[in-house]
């Protein structure tokens, strides 16, 4: 019963519809972004990812159906660029925590910018499918099971990239 | 522990006593302060309305592709479009006239309906009917041209100035501003100008300039020497050379201290401005100067 139902709201909705594919856009363009932008650390290429995923994603609007366009847009914006090698440095902004200045002394401050520094530097070092799995964690709450959807690869296959991503990260920080 | 256990850890998957038992090793603080930070974290600034716009703008731009699918709408349009053009042609050309005509510095050849061939020179036209044209072979000329006819009915030229009547044969007929001038290369031809009628057998010319008719005799007599791309005269006033000159070649030309009136015998080249030049003006001591769009011929004086 419940499939049925189901199946049919399919069929009503359709990616070609106007409506349908700008809350496609707006739930999953700043994802796409995101994404290629840690992989490979280059806003440029992450903007035209987006560009062309939707621009492919209307080009197929009447194949593609409305529970698939997710994962058809990853799959293009990722595609894109699988021939390049080298990535850049990926450099991402620290949320300025409202500080209360007046309680912090001076190398309480020194030490969490050197901090910040050496967690950039070893995420910039991370393996790029760690990093990438790490951060569509840590910045855009993704759950395990998404990102293993959007990277093609198993839930067990994520958990092992986060946590070898951190094993990494603090081994890096602490100098070891 | 368990493996993998930091990943779980982050996804509060572990229990309470591995939770504490993990806070207990040194490396948690730094594992603390880690994810702290990244809670902080933010990729680079994406503007997705900015994104949405090009995104937009790409889409209308792909919207050709779009239509293509839809192959049969595009033809509607042609057939459309084909439909009024000839429509509208047919209303502003009700009688069935065929016309074919050339510019300067053009010439072009058309086959009639029998496969009566015409050679149509520099700036002339010729109409006709298609519809019934075996028992009706008249062709109305402005301008030069050199015939080839079929054998068959009788085929007849006209002009403003006078009417060519044949049977079957190859003869040229030029009918410019005061000049009327037919050749006949083989057969027999019967031209009519002011209700007097001249029968030219093949390698006779007949001229008609200001009025007055001459015969003569033609030199080449296979066919017109413009169909070689030479322009030949026997006796013309200088002003009809420079007018065919100005024909072949698209270009004004000037003159300054010259008689136009002087008679010219000669040829020249329709392909290669330069020596034509010097062709016509060598003969009567001219010179020549070309300037931009035009040509200036004079005479030195002494």
């Amino acid at each position: 019963m419940h499939k049925t139902k189901r199946l049919k709201e399919e069929n009503i909705t359709n990616v070609c519809e106007e409506e349908v594919y700008a809350s496609i856009f707006s739930s999953h363009s700043k994802t796409i972004f995101n994404y290629i932008y840690y992989k490979f650390g280059n806003e440029e290429k992450a903007y035209d990812a987006v560009q062309e995923a939707f621009i492919k994603l209307w080009e197929n609007c009447s194949k593609v159906a409305p529970h698939k366009a997710k994962s058809f847009v990853y799959t293009v914006a990722n595609n894109l660029y699988l021939n390049v090698i080298k990535a850049e440095k990926v450099r991402l902004k620290h949320r300025e925590k409202a500080l209360n200045t007046e309680y912090e002394s001076p190398e309480f401050i020194m030490e969490q910018q050197e901090f910040k520094e050496k967690l950039d530097k070893a995420l910039q070092d991370l393996p790029e499918n760690q990093r990438t799995t790490f951060l569509l964690n840590r910045i855009d709450g993704k759950k395990y099971a998404e990102i293993a959807e959007m990277e093609g690869v198993s839930v067990k296959a994520i958990e092992k990239r986060m946590h070898l991503a951190l094993k990494s990260l603090r081994e890096k920080i602490d100098g070891i | 522990m368990e493996e993998n256990y930091l990943a779980k850890w982050l996804n509060n998957e572990l229990s309470e006593e591995e939770v504490s038992k993990f806070k207990l090793t040194k490396e948690y603080t730094t594992y603390k302060k880690i994810v702290d930070a990244t809670n902080n974290m933010e990729a680079p600034e994406f503007d997705m309305d900015k994104a949405k716009r090009d995104l937009y703008q790409r889409k209308e731009e792909n919207k050709g592709k779009v239509v293509r699918l839809n192959p049969y709408k595009k033809y509607l349009r042609i057939a459309a479009v084909i439909a009024l053009i000839v429509g509208i042609s047919y209303f502003y050309n009700f009688t069935g006239d065929e016309v074919v005509s050339t510019q300067y510095a053009e010439r072009t050849a058309v086959t009639l309906p029998d496969n009566s061939e015409v050679q149509l020179n520099a700036d002339s036209q010729i109409t006709y009917q298609k519809k019934n044209w075996k028992d009706n072979r008249n062709i109305d000329l402005k301008g030069e041209a050199f015939f080839k006819v079929a054998k068959g009915e009788r085929f007849t030229v006209s002009t403003d100035m006078g009417m060519v009547t044949v049977l079957g044969t190859q003869f040229n007929v030029e009918n410019r501003k005061d000049i009327f001038e037919v050749s006949c290369y083989e057969g027999l031809v019967s031209v009519r100008y002011n209700n007097k009628e001249t029968k030219l057998s093949a390698g006779q010319a007949l001229v008609v300039i200001n009025g007055e008719l001459r015969t003569s005799e033609i030199a080449n007599a296979q066919q017109p020497s413009w169909l070689q791309d030479e322009s030949t005269f026997k006796s013309i006033p200088l002003k009809y050379v420079l007018d065919e000159f100005e024909r072949q070649f698209n270009i004004k030309v000037e003159t300054k201290n010259i008689d136009l009136e002087q008679l010219f015998s000669g040829s020249f080249s329709n392909t290669d401005k330069n020596l034509a030049l010097q062709s016509i003006s060598a003969p009567s001591s001219l010179k020549y100067k070309i300037e931009e769009g035009k040509v200036l011929i004079y005479a030195e004086t002494p």
